[in-house]
């Protein structure tokens, strides 16, 4: 960690309280709910590091936003209302995390949300209290391209399918995929808007198939995702490389698709594998906590959640003051190490460019593993590739 | 340039999620048609009957197709039940007290819903095992094919039993006129009875047929109501011929529609139809002023 030496103890700071207080929701329901408990034990695990670390009472007050950005909006001014929050932490999607974050900038209270990537809103809200330790669109754009490069040069398909969903986020990802795949020599021989929410993908299946998508991307919801993947292998049609970013992130993926949800790849911010920024300390940290089995591993947004908490506590222990304005000049000059790289902060609340490799994993035998970048971490693995045809699955 | 082999895909996809489609519309059509009463609650009982099935899947195995068979004897229980203990009471009382009862009943089956299983996709859909279908260059899903060749047989079960049976007869004698019905001996209470019992377990069988494709949540009901208004304004009310053409119309509409729109106009096509054919044909393709079949 850079930038951060030197620090002392806190003095309670603009709080005015000995107790730092954060508020954060969660999506313990609704379309996102399959990931909530693990971005809830994130939260905790790095909350008790932050106690640890701090030598001063940390409070996590946490509720259900149910996956609905207003309850988002409603639980957190219950929360503020009732309580001096020093600090907001964000639930999960650029639905629920924007939620969060227009709540955050209203009230003038520092806010770090993950698994949201997001950047329209950084660019164009103004942004001055909101921080994403996370990586975004751009960063998901060049992970893909860095994947396809695992792919020897002879064997590498070059067909690109985007499947664009219709949301902000939708768009912007899918105009930095084709901008950084085409720039990369790839052809990006499909690109169709669907409707977020859609049950239906027959007719993307056959576009796909007609337009002869070999790579195929996009960002669908959990369960859109794996409807989609079922809806595929019912109509008979696979494309070698699936990269589903959100959808193949939660454990719901490989509960309701099992061995047929295997080979898709994710983008989740944090994946088992990566090393360096604490990841010692979580696995430490949630083995004491939750156990873990033989063969299994923690869950991707386990360590999303576990940055959050990490960037505060380093937030908090540099600033040596939970005042807002203190906070907020932290967030924008400091450098941050955490598990899911070292960064610092534009303006905006963006992760500086080029400062994050987004992570890529692949579902394989019922966990997510990292396969890009190349890394020697518990879970990390060679990418798996081509997809095999249904039949031969 | 869309290539012929993608468009006839797309075309038949259409029709197998139209017939699906047609199923999920006829009770609402029945129901309107021969008893006057718009139930908005009908796809709140799809959302239902597609849990059954997919309880008796998860829970006992059971397959899909009996699961189908249980969601329409649930729910046609449930809908004789409604009729005999709540909506005899308030029908004649004027048209706002049974669309106020079956609004507050589909509020209700959304939150017990919600609190029963929870707000999550039910993410795996119990789909039935085969390869897929290759029909003039064109692949189809075997599911698709399987949900699709059993709304035909429930909506032709439909028709014949409304056309060569006594009761069938009966119940269209009260649709034409219920008053004339009754001085020929028709017990039309009973009739009333019968004809929401049919139209609700019918919204059970489309949920079940739908939990075969499609993810289910508490919320579902809302959206398959409105396609079904929409099938059912298409094709006129209360009839069952008119009901299957408008189904297979608005799904072929909506996949060809999507195919050259793209995805996000999917709601747009369908509604789009709906307000179309309100102002040109108000009575639908197969309707009549006077309703019934």
């Amino acid at each position: 960690m850079s930038g951060l030496s030197g620090c002392t103890l806190l003095d309670g700071g603009g709080g005015g309280s000995e107790t730092i207080t954060i508020a954060a929701t969660v999506p313990e329901t609704g379309q996102f709910s399959s990931l909530g408990e693990a971005v809830k034990q994130g939260y905790e695990l790095g909350v008790t590091l932050m106690d640890e670390e701090l030598d001063q009472e940390v409070e996590l007050l946490l509720s259900d936003d149910e996956s609905d950005p207003e309850v988002v909006r409603q639980e957190l001014q219950q929360m503020t209302s009732n309580n001096e929050v020093d600090m907001i932490w964000g639930s999960f999607s650029s639905l629920l995390v924007t939620a969060g974050s227009a709540y955050a900038e209203n009230q003038g209270i520092p806010f770090l949300g993950a698994f949201f990537a997001y950047e329209g809103p950084h660019r164009n809200e103004g942004y001055e209290w909101t921080y994403s330790p996370f990586p975004k669109s751009r960063d998901v754009a060049r992970s893909t391209s860095g994947l396809l490069d695992l792919i020897p040069e002879g064997e590498r398909p070059s067909n690109v399918g985007i499947w664009e969903a219709n949301s902000g986020w939708g768009e912007e990802q899918s105009d930095y995929w084709e901008e950084t795949l085409s720039e990369a020599g790839y052809d990006v021989v499909l690109r169709e808007t669907y409707q977020l929410g859609s049950e239906d993908f027959s007719s993307l299946i056959s576009q796909s198939d007609s337009a002869n998508v070999e790579i195929l991307l996009s960002t669908p919801t959990p369960p859109g995702g794996i409807t989609a993947v079922n809806q595929m292998q019912s109509n008979n049609w696979s494309p070698q490389v699936l990269k589903f970013v959100r959808a193949a992130d939660p454990t719901a993926w490989w509960s309701a698709l099992g061995e047929t949800g295997a080979y898709a790849c994710m983008c989740p911010g944090w994946v088992p594998g990566l090393t360096g920024g604490g990841n010692e300390g979580l696995w430490s940290a949630y083995r004491n906590e939750y156990g873990l089995d033989d063969n299994e591993l923690i869950r991707s947004p386990v360590g999303g959640g576990y940055n959050v908490a990490q960037t505060a506590l380093q937030a908090v222990e540099a600033a040596d003051s939970t005042d807002p304005g203190e906070l907020q000049s932290v967030l924008r000059s400091e450098t941050f190490n955490t598990v899911i790289g070292e960064f610092g902060f534009e303006d905006n609340g963006l992760p500086a460019e080029g400062d994050l490799t987004a992570p890529t994993g692949q579902w394989w035998e019922g966990n997510q593993h990292t396969v890009y970048p190349d890394t020697d971490g518990t879970g990390a693995m060679d990418f798996r590739y081509p997809i095999p045809s249904w039949s031969e699955r | 340039m869309v290539a012929t082999d993608l468009l006839v895909e797309s075309v038949l996809n259409g029709l197998l999620l139209g017939g699906i489609y047609a199923v999920a519309a006829l009770g609402l059509s029945l129901v309107f048609g021969i008893m006057d009463i718009v139930n908005l609650a009908h796809g709140h009982m799809l959302m239902v009957g597609a849990y059954v099935a997919i309880v008796l899947f998860t829970a006992l195995g059971l397959t899909p197709i009996v699961g189908m068979v249980v969601a329409f004897a649930v729910l046609f229980v449930l809908g004789m039940a409604l009729q005999r203990v709540v909506l005899e009471r308030v029908v004649g009382e004027g048209m706002e007290q049974p669309i106020i009862v079956l609004f507050g009943l589909a509020l209700i089956l959304e939150s017990l819903g919600r609190i029963v299983v929870g707000s999550d996709a039910q993410a795996t859909e119990i789909g039935i095992p085969g390869d897929a279908i290759s029909i003039a260059g064109a692949t189809l899903s075997f599911p698709r094919v399987v949900t699709f060749v059993l709304s035909i047989a429930l909506i032709l079960g439909t028709w014949a039993f409304l056309k060569y049976t006594t009761t069938g007869l009966a119940i269209r004698a009260t649709a034409q006129n219920s008053s004339a019905a009754q001085y020929m001996g028709v017990d039309t209470d009973n009739i009333y009875v019968l004809t929401l019992g049919i139209g609700t377990g019918l919204a059970g069988a489309a949920g079940a047929l739908l939990s075969m494709l499609f993810p289910i949540t508490p919320y579902v009901g809302w959206s398959y109501l409105l396609k079904a208004f929409a099938v059912v304004v298409l094709g006129g009310v209360g009839s069952v011929a008119g009901t299957l053409v408008g189904g297979l119309i608005l799904g072929v509409s909506e996949n060809v529609g999507v195919l050259y729109l793209g995805g996000g106009f999917r709601d747009i096509i369908s509604f789009g139809i709906f307000v179309l054919v309100l102002l040109v044909r108000p009575h639908g393709l197969f309707g009549s002023s006077g309703g019934g079949e």
